[in-house]
């Protein structure tokens, strides 16, 4: 019976699930050990599998683009080019060509992709955060406080994402960019709360948690050794989901007007000017609205290939649940892969 | 080096009397990026007419693909080779591996069907139980209301409620009905030998034992012969006249049930004798086997088994032994077969 | 089995009361109050109204009480909503309630056809991807069919409208009808139903087609996995050995249980298919339930801004509910679970 107390004293020891597999564990190898789970291993996955490398690749670019861009690339201004010029029609001074106003087309996009990814980012931040704290507590703490829980996530899940958005959108009117990435993601939580909650169930009936559990460790302790690492999977889809969501809402409601703006921060600001500029009639106009077109379809299609690639590596389980085929009945409106049947909910 | 290398008077040129099914040199490999996988090794075995024939052998030993080959149901991308010959009780012998796609389909359940170890998944989900028996009547061209007729029968011979069963879907059948549902599936075109691979391994002990005991039932009733295949051999020698015994994909051992157990004649199946729980007699003497099967992809030359094996010598690593038939109804292959009972004792005793 | 039906029906009625409750509070929380805006407009349209005068119109307008307090204001706005009043618009002068009525069946005809077709697209070709698994048929269109789904539906449609409405001339690139159209619809004069019908279709044909593209894309991938599940599935194999022929597995096996966990997706899309043709409306300026809804907001035409928002949660209360109720009956898998995932 020495192997239990091996593992007793690896929980002890704070480390739950190196207890199986180890005995004596040393500080620099648990060091290796969580480099290799959290750096190495997601690495490996995306330089694994075609899907993932493609998408990880358009995502470092938009980011270097974002980070670096408007630092590198001038910013748009009225008249600093001749008006409505098309691509290249004059070297690469105006690369994409100018507007109607003779503002640089690519200078728009580069300038309003950090605060596209700053609605992201933030907007995924938040999403995860409230998502696995109501997740994990529901899973956690049963009872009363799961019941309640459990009806606040289903009601949010059923309330349609879009239309509640642009209430909220033309309440709050949100200037910043992260209150604008908080508000445009306002109702993704509820699926990532609810897929957590269920992992948490079917997790802490595995034994090392029970055995952390016998052992005394808090519930915070137990949550964040051994159901963080499980649900890893769970929370990068719902940062993908979050993602494009703020995508897709805010360049639409840019686009309809229903988000304030005083300048070109975003794609969907250059689309309305441009269809109100004549874009939609004028040929020699067209580049002013397939640019931006092109920016967006390129960075969700990027996010939609490295999420779906990453999917697949790291959850060997989507192919194989047969049994959970009928949880559809229960979980209507879960939506684990970021496939969806028409954009935002 | 080949395999018949001393062609000493070895069992497989004995042919036995009325063999159903006679494997020669029954061979199944896999090509794979590191290599060709060969996961049935050159099987040499007769499978009488009427009699169960129990295959025993640990999990990996290509079991499983000896039973999928019975049938040339490898899974693609599988090669099968050799010769599998089925002799019906009327009409000529049909090469198994020689048959066009609709020669096979007519060959499969109509002639030897089978019982698979997913039984629990062996069933459409979304189709009632009756379903799954009519179609397949259909679908071999059977009388549908004869067939039906032949279904209640063998529900009810396997103690099953044929009105409720047939109604049911597969979810609303325990383990055990479901199971004994596919047995009647298995045998509603009335096929000549069943092939079972590890039909009892989702089961508790209980529903085991009695489907065993239906099984024996069966075989009387229907004149069936019988291929069990597991990796239980407790379990198999209370139900097989002979007993198989496949290590690492070749036959290591042949014979009759009773002298297989009171005399085994290779080292691997006394250590598996030796390796079996028995309530009965104390945790002390149990064995594990140490060591672990070869793999496939580089089966080593010589005896499969004499890396783990106790009495192995520079022969065994060298030289593979042939099957030799230690009696009439018992072949071993191993150089030492005559010294290993001396050699290893038996510490467990499984009765039948 | 019973206590599953009443917890799914107490769950419906609690998210369409708590969807009330928000409704109500956001209302009130609205830039420029609507009701204190519409008092000052009616005060100084009609000096000689009474103070009792100007709240009845108020409330009448609003579904709002102005003065009374909060719980009564609450109450009363939430019974307005039970009875089917959803107050009355403030631009038109009409309820609210009438201009949803007369816009909805628009919404249904587009994205009840478009979610269809596209459901249709994309189970058939997810299943051949599936038995061609790994070829280039299926390489070539899983990408084909990610790159539909990540674009945004409205931006097909600005695409769709800019090449095919004003480049190419061969579409409407908005409204309902043609001008010139009567809008009939009924037994007695076939002729004209069906040429209006026809011309209906016509001018939702490009709005139709942007929802599908996306859509299809995303069941087409659903399809696909789903159907390699089964294709690995034990049963099939049997089935295989069992001597059935190919077509009987491929639709009573393959098809079947592929398909049948998409049911309830597809209900649930039904019901926030409403909801996303918000953007899509007002590319198309096509007048339906979405298409008011931003009108609303624009307007400041909060009563129907929020009695849109009400009706679209409404609908997918719907599409879910019946999913729940009626997933037991499609498919037997799901009978012997009940409500027993809490």
């Amino acid at each position: 019976m020495s192997e239990r107390t091996e593992s007793l004293r690896a929980i002890d020891d704070g480390d739950a699930f190196e207890a199986v597999a180890d005995k004596t564990m040393s500080r620099r190898e648990r060091y290796r050990r969580l480099f290799d789970r959290w750096v190495l291993a997601p690495g490996r996955i995306i330089r694994g599998d075609v899907r993932a490398r493609i998408g990880a690749s358009i995502l470092l670019l938009y980011a270097l683009v974002g980070l670096f861009g408007p630092r590198l690339y001038t910013e748009p201004e009225v008249n600093q080019g001749p008006r409505s010029i098309t691509p290249l029609s004059e070297g690469l001074t105006h690369p994409l060509g100018t507007d109607n106003l003779g503002r640089d087309i690519l200078a728009q996009i580069i300038h309003a992709t950090p605060s596209m990814l700053q609605m992201i980012v933030a907007g995924g931040l938040f999403v995860t955060v409230l998502g696995v704290t109501v997740g994990t507590t529901a899973g956690f703490s049963g009872g009363r406080t799961d019941r309640v829980l459990s009806l606040l996530t289903d009601i949010v899940m059923t309330i349609p994402g879009l239309p509640l958005i642009v209430i909220l959108a033309a309440l709050l009117e949100p200037q910043d960019p992260v209150v604008t990435g908080l508000v445009l993601t306002i109702n993704v939580w509820a699926g990532l709360a609810r897929e957590i909650r269920s992992q948490v169930l079917s997790i802490s009936r595995h034994s090392y948690v029970e055995a952390s559990q016998a052992m005394g460790l808090s519930t915070p302790t137990i949550i964040v050794k051994d159901i963080l690492p499980n649900i890893m999977p769970y929370v990068l889809i719902t940062f993908v989901n979050a993602a494009r969501q703020v995508i897709f809402a805010s360049i639409g409601l840019y686009f309809l007007g229903v988000l304030p703006y005083d300048s070109v921060v975003n794609w969907g600001v250059m689309i309305d000017q441009a269809v109100s500029g004549g874009a939609m009639h004028v040929m020699s106009l067209a580049h002013w609205l397939i640019a931006p077109l092109a920016a967006i379809t390129l960075l969700s299609f990027g996010l939609i290939l490295f999420s779906q690639g990453t999917d697949r590596m790291f959850n060997p389980r989507v192919r194989a649940r047969h049994s959970s085929t009928t949880d559809t009945a229960d979980e209507p409106a879960d939506e684990t892969t970021t496939t969806t049947g028409g954009g935002i909910r | 080096m080949s395999r018949h290398a001393d062609a000493a008077p070895t069992a497989k040129t004995q042919t036995r009397s009325d063999a159903i099914l006679t494997c020669r040199d029954l061979s199944v490999e896999f090509t794979m990026d590191r290599g060709t996988s060969t996961v049935l090794n050159g099987l040499d075995i007769d499978i009488e007419r009427n009699e169960i024939i129990g295959i025993v052998g640990e999990s990996g030993s290509g079991k499983s693909m000896f039973a999928s080959a019975l049938l040339d149901a490898v899974v693609e991308p599988g090669v099968t080779t050799g010769t599998i010959t089925y002799r019906p009780a009327e009409g000529r012998e049909i090469d198994v591996l020689d048959r066009s796609d609709d020669q096979l389909q007519q060959l499969r359940w109509e002639d030897i069907s089978m019982v698979f170890q997913g039984a629990l998944s062996s069933f459409n989900p979304t189709l009632k139980l009756r379903g799954h028996f009519v179609e397949t009547l259909e679908a071999h061209g059977y009388d549908v209301e004869s067939g039906m007729e032949r279904t209640h029968e063998l529900l009810s011979d396997l103690y099953l409620d044929p009105g409720r069963v047939l109604g049911s879907y597969p979810h609303e059948l325990s383990g055990g009905m479901k199971q004994r549902a596919l047995i009647a599936l298995s045998l509603v075109l009335e096929p000549d030998v069943l092939v079972m691979d590890e039909p009892t391994a989702a089961l508790d002990l209980l529903m085991q034992r009695s489907i065993i005991s239906l099984l024996s039932a069966l075989r009387e009733k229907y004149d069936l012969t019988m291929v069990f295949i597991t990796h239980d051999l407790p379990l198999v020698t209370k139900l097989a006249d002979r007993i198989g015994v496949l290590y690492a994909f070749e036959l290591a051992e042949v014979s009759g049930t009773e002298e297989l157990l009171r005399s085994p004649r290779h080292p691997y199946t006394r250590a598996l004798l030796n390796s079996t729980p028995d309530i009965e007699s104390p945790l002390a003497e149990m064995q594990p086997i140490e060591g672990s099967a070869p793999d496939p992809v580089d089966v080593p030359p010589g005896c499969p088994y004499h890396e783990r094996c106790p009495l192995a010598t520079a022969d065994c690593a060298a030289v593979k032994p042939a099957m030799e038939a230690a009696s009439e109804t018992h072949d071993v292959a191993c150089h030492y077969w005559e010294r290993v009972p001396d050699e290893i004792d038996l510490t467990t005793e499984v009765s039948r | 089995m019973q206590q599953y039906y009443l917890e799914r029906t107490l769950q419906a009625v609690i998210t369409v009361v708590s969807v009330m409750t928000l409704a109500f509070f956001l209302l009130r929380l609205m830039p420029g109050n609507p009701a204190d805006a519409y008092r000052a407009e009616l005060i100084q349209n009609n000096p000689q109204l009474s103070q009792a005068d100007i709240d009845h119109r108020v409330e009448q307008k609003l579904n709002v009480l102005p003065d009374a307090p909060l719980h009564e204001q609450y109450i009363n706005y939430v019974a307005g909503l039970l009875q089917g009043d959803l107050g009355e618009s403030i631009n038109e002068g009409v309820p609210v309630s009438e201009i949803i009525s007369e816009a909805l069946p628009w919404t249904i005809f587009t994205m009840s056809l478009a979610l269809l077709l596209s459901f249709a697209i994309g189970i058939s070709f997810g299943a051949i991807m599936a038995y061609k698994e790994g070829s280039y048929f299926d390489n070539g269109l899983s990408v084909l069919s990610i790159f539909c789904n990540s674009i945004p539906n409205y931006i097909v449609g600005i695409l769709s409208i800019w090449f095919l409405g004003y480049q190419l001339e061969l579409f409407p690139t908005g409204g309902r009808y043609s001008t010139e159209m009567e809008p009939t619809v009924g037994l007695l004069e076939p002729i004209q139903t069906l040429a209006f019908l026809g011309d209906a279709l016509w001018h939702a044909s490009l709005l139709i087609l942007s929802y599908t593209v996306v859509a299809a894309g995303g069941w087409a991938l659903r399809m696909r996995g789903n159907s390699i599940q089964v294709l690995g599935e034990e049963y099939l194999r049997v089935a295989r050995l069992r001597g059935l022929s190919e077509r009987r597995i491929a639709t009573r096996y393959v098809g079947r249980n592929a398909v049948l966990p998409l049911y309830t997706a597809l209900l649930i899309a039904i019901g926030f298919a409403l909801g996303g043709s918000v953007i899509l409306e007002q590319v198309f300026t096509y007048p339906g339930v979405g298409y008011y809804m931003i009108e609303g907001l624009e307007a400041r035409d909060y009563p129907l801004m929020m009695g849109v928002f009400l009706v679209m949660t409404v609908a997918v209360v719907l599409g879910v509910y019946i999913a729940d109720l009626t997933y037991g009956l499609i498919d037997p898998r799901a009978q012997t679970r009940g409500g027993d995932h809490r």
